[in-house]
C-alpha cells in the first residue's frame, strides 16, 4: 500500500470520533467482519488506528478504497461543509432524460481527467436517487491534493447538485461543465442558496418541506390551536386581544405551517422602492430613481426566529416587508421562489 | 197597667192613650224594622251573594289553572319519552348518514383522483395504480387565486410537475390533472415492475438491476435456467414515453459473444418482443413457468 494512501486513511480514520468508529467502518465494508472483531475499540485511539491500518494494508486498499472512506465520513459530518446549490437547465425541446448511472460516472470521470491529468475522482451513490461524487484536485505537474477535495452530490434526473463550497475556486467552472455535459444538460446557474444543512437545502429546492395533506382519511382536518389558554382557567378571565392574537396565529400558521422548518442560516433581498412621505417636500420622496438596498437577515436558524416573531407582534410588518422584497427583488435568482412561503402578500 | 174598669172607653183612652200610643210606636217600628230588615237582610244578601259569586269565580279560576297545570305537566311527563326516542334515533340515522357520506368521500380514493376543499383552495390527491393494484398517492395542494399556483406537493423531483404546471395549469386545469395522472401512474406502473422483477424475480437475474430514479432505464442479466450451462441474457429496456408502462426501445443480447445457434437467436428475438408487449413481471412470470414445466418434463 502506497504511503500517502496509508497516511491518508490514517488521517480520516483519526478525524472520527471514536463512538462512530464501528458504524463507519461496517459503511465502508472494506474490512471483513472477522477483520474488524480482531480490533480492540477500548484501547486508546492511537492503537486503534494502528490496528487498522495493519489491516488495511492486508487488504491493499487502494487510493480508490480511501477516497470512499472520506465520502462516508462527509456523509456522517455533512454539517461541517457549507453547500452551494446548483441548477442545471435543458434546452428546449430535449429529448427525455434517459439517465444511465454508468455512462454518467464515465463521462463525468473522463471530462475532469481530459482537462486536469491529475485528478481523483470517485463516486458513492445512495438510496435516494443521489450520487455522491468526490474529487480530489491536481494540476498537470502536482498531484491530486487529498486532504482539499470538493464533494458534489448530484440527484439524477433533476437539474439540482449541491457542492461543498471549497476555496479552490478555479476548478469551479471545469466542475460545472463535466456535470452539466455528463447529465446531457446544456446550461448551470449557481442559486443564491447556501447552507451547512443538505436536508434542509434539498426541503427548499425539493419543495419538499411540507408533507402533510388535508385528505378526507385524516381523522380531522386541521386543528385549530387553542393559544395556550388553559380549558380550566377560569371563565371570567379572558385574553386581552384575543381576537388579535388568534389571527396572529392563524396566519402564522398558514404561512409557516406545522412541520419543521428547513433550516436557513441567511436569506439576502435586493430591495428595490421609491419612498412615500407624507410630508410634502421630503427628499427621499421626491427622487426620481428608486432606492435600491440590499437586505440580509441572518440567524443560527432563520425561518423558525421569523416564526416565533409572529407572537411578539413584529409580524406583520416583517411580512409584509418580505412580501415587498420578494415582488420587487431584482438579480438573477428570487430566493421567495424557493421559499414560497413569502410570495403570500 | 190596664185597670179593670166600668167604664171602658175612658178608660181605652186614658190609660189608653199613652199605651195605645206605646202600642202604636211599637207598631211603628216594628213595621220600620220589618221594613228595614229586609232592606238591610236584602243588602247583606245582595253582599254575601256577590262575595259569593267572586268566590265561585276565583274557585273556578283556580281549579282551571290547577287543570291546566296538571294538564302541561302530564303533556310534559308525556313528551318527554316519546322526544327522546325521536332524538336518539334522529342522531343514529345522522351519523349512519354521515358515516357513509365519509366512506363514500373515502372510497373516491379509487377513482385516481379526488380532492378536498381547504381553506385556501383545494388539495388534489392523485392514487396511482397498475394492474388492479393501488399504488402510491401524490398529493398537490392547489391556492385558488388570480394565477392559480401550487402550493406544495409530494410529486418526486423528476417527474416535470413545472413543465405540465407552466403548459395548463393556468388554461386548462382538467387538461393539467389529467397530464400529471398520467406521468404520476406510469411512473408507479415502471416501478412496481421494477420492484416485482427485484423481489420475485431475483433468482432469475445474474446481476443487480441497474434502475433511475424515473425507472425509465432498466439494464438486467438474466438466465432462464439458473444453475443451467446457458448463457446469460443482457437486457437494456428504454421507456421514451414517459405516460407509458411499457417500454419503447428493448435491446437483448446475448453475454456469451460467440455466435449464437439459431435456437438462442430465436429466443433473443422472442425475448425483445416479450418484453415490448408484456409488462416486465408478468415476461419473468412466464420464464419462471417454463422452467417448471422443462423441470417437471425432464423429472
Amino acid at each position: 500500500m502506497d504511503e500517502t494512501v496509508a497516511e491518508f486513511i490514517k488521517r480520516t480514520i483519526l478525524k472520527i470520533p471514536l463512538n462512530e468508529l464501528t458504524t463507519i467502518l461496517k459503511a465502508w465494508d472494506f474490512l471483513s467482519e472477522n477483520q474488524l472483531q480482531t480490533v480492540n475499540f477500548r484501547q486508546r485511539k492511537e492503537s486503534v488506528v494502528q490496528h487498522l491500518i495493519h489491516l488495511c494494508e492486508e487488504k491493499r486498499a487502494s487510493l480508490n478504497d480511501a477516497a470512499l472512506l472520506d465520502i462516508i465520513y462527509t456523509q456522517f459530518h455533512q454539517h461541517q461543509k457549507v453547500w452551494d446549490v446548483f441548477q442545471m437547465s435543458k434546452g428546449p425541446g430535449e429529448d427525455v432524460d434517459l439517465f444511465d448511472m454508468k455512462q454518467f460516472k464515465n463521462s463525468f470521470k473522463k471530462i475532469l481527467q481530459r482537462a486536469l491529468k491529475n485528478v481523483t475522482v470517485s463516486f458513492r451513490e445512495t438510496e435516494e436517487n443521489a450520487v455522491w461524487i468526490r474529487i480530489a484536485w491536481g494540476t498537470q505537474y502536482t498531484k491530486p491534493n487529498q486532504y482539499k477535495p470538493t464533494y458534489v452530490v448530484y440527484y439524477s434526473q433533476t437539474p439540482y447538485a449541491f457542492k461543498s463550497s471549497s476555496t479552490l475556486r478555479r476548478n469551479t467552472p471545469l466542475l460545472g461543465q463535466a456535470l452539466t455535459v455528463a447529465s446531457k444538460h446544456h446550461q448551470i446557474v449557481k442559486m443564491d442558496l447556501r447552507s451547512r444543512y443538505l436536508d434542509s437545502l434539498k426541503a427548499i429546492v425539493f419543495k419538499q418541506y411540507n408533507q402533510t395533506f388535508e385528505t378526507h382519511n385524516s381523522a380531522t382536518p386541521l386543528q385549530e390551536r387553542s393559544l395556550g389558554l388553559d380549558i380550566n382557567m377560569d371563565s371570567r378571565i379572558t385574553h386581552e386581544n384575543i381576537v388579535e392574537k388568534e389571527r396572529v396565529q392563524r396566519i402564522t400558521q398558514e404561512t409557516f405551517g406545522d412541520y419543521p422548518q428547513p433550516q436557513l442560516e441567511f436569506a439576502q433581498y435586493k430591495l428595490e422602492t421609491k419612498f412615500k412621505s407624507d410630508l410634502n417636500g421630503s427628499i427621499l420622496a421626491e427622487r426620481e430613481e428608486p432606492l435600491r438596498c440590499l437586505i440580509k437577515f441572518s440567524s443560527p436558524h432563520l425561518l423558525e426566529a421569523l416564526k416565533s416573531l409572529a407572537p411578539a407582534a413584529l409580524f406583520s410588518r416583517i411580512q409584509k416587508l418580505l412580501c415587498y422584497s420578494a415582488s420587487h427583488s431584482q438579480g438573477t435568482q428570487d430566493l421567495s421562489s424557493y421559499v414560497p412561503l413569502y410570495t403570500r402578500c | 197597667m190596664e185597670q179593670a174598669n166600668p167604664l171602658r172607653p175612658d178608660g181605652e183612652s186614658k190609660g189608653g192613650v199613652l199605651a195605645h200610643l206605646e202600642r202604636l210606636e211599637n207598631q211603628m217600628s216594628r213595621s220600620r224594622k220589618q221594613s228595614e230588615e229586609p232592606q238591610s237582610v236584602q243588602a247583606q244578601e245582595r253582599v254575601l251573594g256577590t262575595k259569593i259569586q267572586k268566590l265561585r269565580h276565583l274557585r273556578d279560576d283556580l281549579k282551571a289553572a290547577v287543570r291546566h297545570r296538571r294538564g302541561s305537566v302530564k303533556a310534559c311527563i308525556a313528551n318527554v319519552e316519546p322526544n327522546q326516542i325521536v332524538e336518539v334515533n334522529e342522531q343514529e340515522a345522522l351519523e349512519e348518514k354521515l358515516e357513509n357520506v365519509k366512506a363514500v368521500l373515502q372510497a373516491y380514493h379509487f377513482t385516481g383522483l379526488s380532492g378536498k376543499l381547504t381553506s385556501r383552495g383545494v388539495c388534489v390527491c392523485i392514487n396511482t395504480a397498475f394492474e388492479g393494484n393501488l399504488l402510491d398517492s401524490y398529493f398537490v395542494d392547489l391556492v385558488i387565486q388570480k394565477p392559480l399556483r401550487i402550493h406544495h406537493h409530494s410529486v418526486p423531483v423528476f417527474i416535470p410537475l413545472e413543465e405540465i404546471a407552466a403548459k395548463y395549469l393556468q388554461t386548462n386545469i382538467q387538461h393539467f390533472l389529467f397530464s400529471l395522472c398520467e406521468y404520476l401512474n406510469a411512473y408507479s406502473g415502471r416501478k412496481y415492475q421494477a420492484d416485482r422483477l427485484q423481489s420475485d424475480f431475483a433468482a432469475l437475474l445474474t446481476g443487480p438491476l441497474q434502475r433511475n430514479p424515473l425507472c425509465n432505464l432498466l439494464s438486467f442479466t438474466y438466465k432462464l435456467d439458473p444453475g443451467g450451462q446457458s448463457f446469460p441474457f443482457c437486457a437494456r429496456l428504454l421507456y421514451k414515453d414517459l405516460t407509458a408502462t411499457l417500454p419503447t426501445d428493448v435491446t437483448v443480447t446475448c453475454q456469451g459473444g460467440e455466435a449464437l445457434s439459431s435456437s438462442w437467436e430465436e429466443q433473443r428475438a422472442s425475448h425483445e418482443t416479450l418484453f415490448c408487449t408484456k409488462p416486465l413481471h408478468q415476461v419473468f412470470a412466464s420464464f419462471a413457468r417454463r422452467e417448471k414445466l422443462d423441470m417437471s418434463l425432464v423429472s
